[in-house]
């Protein structure tokens, strides 16, 4: 915690900056593009709403209070990034969050950037089936491993209650996979 | 059919690649867009710019005060009182010398504009009784 004060003010000393954002970069690059690229599915959106999401992080920077870590306050801009990229997406194609997300995994087989199975591609339709909040943990848990400490700083949800909710994601898409 | 258990299975990964060497290049790419944090430096030039065209505008302003001034001052019309003054006082013209002037034309243009009417008439000698006593007499 005092090593991460002592980085927040080099963020925040010009003089330091550019060399601690580059180490904050080098750090978070890969786990939140895993992150982003989870919600969004393409790697071309994926790669835009990480540029979007360091750019935020950087501009907002001098607002960061410290009251939260580094590294969940990171996690909750990509994910606001990633949300609202896919609904103005869908907003502009004229359809739902739901139909776009359909879309997205029916055109993953033949996206060269996903070299997916058949079972990793039920999966994706099993997961598209459940709630926005369910999809969310379930994809922060089971795809990135992040703790339930973690995912709860990040959603601003009690632990208790991801677990209940990663729970029933499991069971929604374990009867889904065993029907189809 | 066997019931799916996620927890039975091997670990199924989410199956995204990245493009080759994706990683290499994102940094440098993101640092490159991001807004620089300078103060903005505004060249001594293009202020003196400013001051200069300043300078020039009212310049102009100034050069036009000549122009304006000799363009009221320059008409050639003759007020009507200067000239009624002159006629009056300084030239050696009399009476005569502007009737002969005249054309008859002219002269029957400068009659009254208005005849006074009969009934203005008549109101003016009954109320006037000096005229009456005149008339009598």
């Amino acid at each position: 915690m005092q090593e991460e004060q002592e980085f927040i003010k080099k963020l925040l000393n010009p003089k330091t900056q550019n060399q601690a954002f580059k180490e904050l970069l080098l750090d978070y690059q890969r786990p939140l593009y895993n992150h982003i690229r989870n919600i969004v599915l393409n790697h071309d959106d994926a790669d835009d709403v990480l540029q979007n999401t360091f750019a935020k992080v950087f501009q907002y920077l001098k607002n960061f209070k410290g009251e939260s870590k580094l590294f969940s306050w990171m996690y909750r801009i990509a994910t606001n990034e990633a949300l609202t990229f896919l609904n103005q997406k869908a907003k502009i194609n004229g359809i739902s969050s739901e139909e776009l997300q359909n879309k997205t995994i029916d055109n993953l087989q033949a996206d060269v950037f996903f070299d997916g199975n058949e079972i990793q591609l039920k999966l994706q339709k099993a997961i598209a089936i459940l709630p926005e909040k369910q999809q969310l943990v379930f994809k922060m848990k089971y795809f990135e491993e992040l703790k339930y400490e973690e995912i709860s700083e990040i959603l601003g949800t009690s632990v208790g209650a991801l677990k209940a909710s990663y729970h029933h994601a499991v069971k929604k898409i374990e009867a889904f996979v065993t029907a189809n | 059919m066997k019931a799916f258990k996620l927890e039975n299975e091997p670990k199924i990964e989410s199956g995204f690649k990245t493009p080759d060497h994706y990683f290499d290049h994102l940094s440098a790419k993101i640092l490159e867009q991001l807004p620089k944090n300078e103060p903005k430096v505004i060249s001594i030039f293009q202020k003196r710019r400013m001051v200069i065209m300043m300078v020039a505008a009212l310049l102009i302003l100034a050069l036009m005060i000549p122009i304006y001034t000799s363009i009221s001052t320059n008409s050639k019309e003759l007020d009507e009182t200067t000239l009624e003054n002159y006629l009056a006082y300084q030239s050696n013209l009399n009476q005569y010398d502007l009737i002969s002037e005249l054309e008859t034309e002219d002269i029957t243009k400068m009659q009254p504009v208005s005849t006074p009417e009969d009934k203005v008439i008549e109101d003016i000698l009954t109320t006037n009784s000096d005229v009456e006593q005149l008339l009598f007499e």
